[in-house]
């Protein structure tokens, strides 16, 4: 095992502990026994297939959005903007899909999924351009183009495409859903998990072997290192960081797959809950790796269902404090290792 | 609908949505002056509007509540610096974990205290200036002390950024870290200085929002920390432009209130869109170039 590889598996175990110390105190501070607190989390997520189900569900889009950006990180673009490239398309790809599954049956998925994408996409061109052309940090460009997006898709979802005195869409046929895990095996009975499960480890290891093993990758990840010795060794820096951000945005519209298709069947204001943000958390947590945000995504799904498994006991908002904790942490405990383990800065 | 922007009520309003928006912005001013880019204002504000309502609530004096509360602000800005001065981590990610944990605590503690999923119960806000918040119309906007510090804000920015020793050894390390080092400018103490100040600064901006409202309600900032770092931007770094930004967005606040009630051809979300599109007009290069201060978000 390389001393780096050693390094990590050292500061996301220390970081875990961390944060499970500090929320531990918090629980302890407000008069809450923590052991009862963990111990009833882990039997309701692992000791029941619903339980376990919920997590997987809830993990799925986080992998999807954390896949995304991920392709952007390791080009070193902080894409905050998440939030808003995915609702953009989500909704084109719940708009599409209600309108057109009379027509293609079960072929609308792919061309729902195409169309949502490529909303996505262009939803990332802004940012993208901006940081090219004019050399605007895509930090504040995503940020300003998350609030634009969420206007929009209000606007044009309320005045003329919601069904009556709701913020929906059309809900698309039965026909055209996508299979749930509890129709495989009865363990997951009741849960919401889905195929799109299954999809997102696919993604995942599909992006490994770009990342990890082709040209591409090493490009994209060279770009993320040093831009500029990048472009002295020939790599076409601008197209890199064009293409990464274009598709990396592309691939958060998915996120709608596991909603639309595979558990409402329409779009709806607030589907995402801050997915695009928590993703962040997934992503950073796991160092861009597409196999680590699987875990971690997985981590975060199992606090998600965790929280409302033990709202009983404490307030499930309780679980919003560990996430961030644990991105906090995260970064704390890393930096520290560097220092002291790999004696680099 | 002219009748009603071009009305004193409206100017009132305008001066209050104002508020917010510059202590945000010049918060934001001074950290990234000093080279530190803080993301997480919307989470200062949160976790201050927060506090603020807590404090109140629990023992009743605005005043203390507010000393309370800016010392809660301080101690978060304090593991930030710790975060990002000391051992040096990227300042954006560490903006987004802070703007994470803010909200969610506040989110846990409203549920936790109150056993409310959305907000606190009410309390009374900040008293007014003596006399003058007796006057009609205007009075409540103009006898508000933080309000009237606001305003102040802008005098004292620019004066500190522009005519003390502080500030022009602020702004050096912002600029040129290693030059300023050669001078013997502290350069971490400097930039921790730069975090506090925004942080107290957008602590108040948060006060503002919760004692204006007279409650904590979950989603009450609604993105105006964001809308002050934008301010920020378009009003390039300078405590004068970054004003008349503040006003700018302000008024669109205003005008998005007003055609709620009065009704227009203009359907409110275009407006709710208008300061984000606008900024990035601005960014694509339609009001000339900014440039940020040139070590902005650089460790060092």
């Amino acid at each position: 095992m390389s001393r780096k590889l050693k390094a990590n598996i050292l500061s996301i175990s220390l970081s875990l502990l961390t944060t499970i110390i500090l929320t531990s105190l918090l629980l302890i501070i407000i008069g809450k026994n923590p052991i009862t607190i963990y111990g009833t989390l882990i039997s309701e997520v692992f000791g029941t297939g619903y339980g376990l189900g919920q997590a997987l569900f809830k993990a799925t889009p986080l992998i999807i959005c954390g896949l995304g950006l991920a392709l952007c990180f390791q080009a070193s673009l902080f894409n905050i903007g998440a939030e808003g490239q995915l609702n953009i398309g989500a909704f084109v790809m719940s708009f599409v899909a209600y309108n057109l599954d009379d027509y293609l049956g079960i072929m609308v998925i792919p061309v729902a999924i195409a169309a949502g994408f490529v909303m996505s996409a262009l939803w990332g061109l802004i940012p993208a351009f901006l940081k090219i052309k004019r050399g605007v940090s895509e930090v504040i460009t995503t940020i300003m183009m998350n609030f634009i997006a969420l206007a929009l898709v209000n606007y044009l979802l309320i005045e003329f495409i919601a069904v009556k005195s709701t913020v929906r869409t059309e809900r698309i046929l039965d026909t055209v859903f996508i299979p749930k895990l509890s129709d495989i095996s009865s363990v997951f009975q009741g849960s919401s998990a889905n195929m799109t499960f299954f999809f997102a480890i696919l993604l995942a290891v599909f992006m490994y072997f770009i990342f990890y093993k082709t040209r591409y990758g090493y490009e994209i990840r060279s770009v993320g290192l040093n831009p500029t010795a990048s472009r002295y060794l020939g790599v076409k820096t601008n197209r890199i960081i064009l293409w990464s951000f274009l598709i990396g945005a592309g691939i958060t519209s998915l996120v709608g797959v596991n909603f639309i298709f595979g558990y409402k069947g329409y779009y709806e204001l607030g589907f995402s809950n801050n997915i695009g943000f928590t993703a962040i958390a997934v992503t950073l947590l796991a160092k861009n790796n597409p196999i680590g945000i699987i875990f971690t995504a997985f981590l975060f799904g199992v606090l998600d269902y965790g929280g409302l498994a033990v709202n009983t006991l404490v307030p499930k908002e309780i679980m919003l404090v560990f996430q961030a904790l644990v991105i906090l942490s995260i970064l704390a405990v890393d930096k520290v290792v560097k220092i002291y383990y790999l004696k680099e800065d | 609908m002219i009748e009603s922007i071009l009305s004193l009520t409206f100017l009132a309003q305008v001066l209050r949505m104002f508020t917010p928006y510059y202590l945000g912005a010049s918060a934001a001013n001074f950290s990234e002056r000093g080279g530190v880019i803080n993301i997480a204002i919307e989470g200062f504000m949160i976790i201050s509007a927060f506090s603020y309502a807590f404090f109140t609530i629990t023992f009743g004096n605005p005043f203390v509540s507010l000393l309370l509360t800016i010392i809660v602000s301080l101690l978060f800005s304090l593991l930030y610096a710790l975060l990002t001065i000391k051992l040096k981590i990227n300042q954006i990610v560490t903006g987004v974990g802070f703007n994470l944990l803010m909200a969610g605590t506040a989110k846990f503690l409203i549920m936790f205290f109150y056993q409310s999923s959305s907000n606190t119960p009410n309390f009374q806000p900040l008293p007014g200036l003596p006399f003058i918040s007796d006057i009609p119309v205007i009075g409540k906007a103009a006898g508000d002390y933080i309000i009237v510090f606001g305003f102040i804000l802008i005098f004292i920015s620019q004066f500190v950024l522009f005519r003390t020793r502080f500030g022009l050894r602020l702004r050096s390390v912002g600029e040129n870290p290693e030059a300023a080092e050669t001078l013997g400018v502290g350069v971490r103490v400097y930039k921790l200085y730069g975090v506090l100040v925004c942080g107290v600064l957008s602590s108040l901006g948060g006060i503002w929002l919760a004692s204006n409202q007279g409650s904590f309600s979950d989603g009450m900032i609604a993105g105006r920390g964001y809308i002050a770092i934008a301010a920020m931007i378009i009003g390039k770094w300078k405590p004068v432009n970054i004003f008349f930004a503040c006003l700018m967005f302000a008024f669109f606040e205003g005008l998005e209130i007003t055609l709620q009630i009065t009704g227009s051809f203009l359907p409110s979300q275009i407006v709710q869109m208008l300061p984000y599109v606008i900024t990035v007009l601005v960014l694509i290069g339609f009001i000339g170039k900014t440039r940020p201060p040139a070590a902005d978000g650089v460790p060092y």
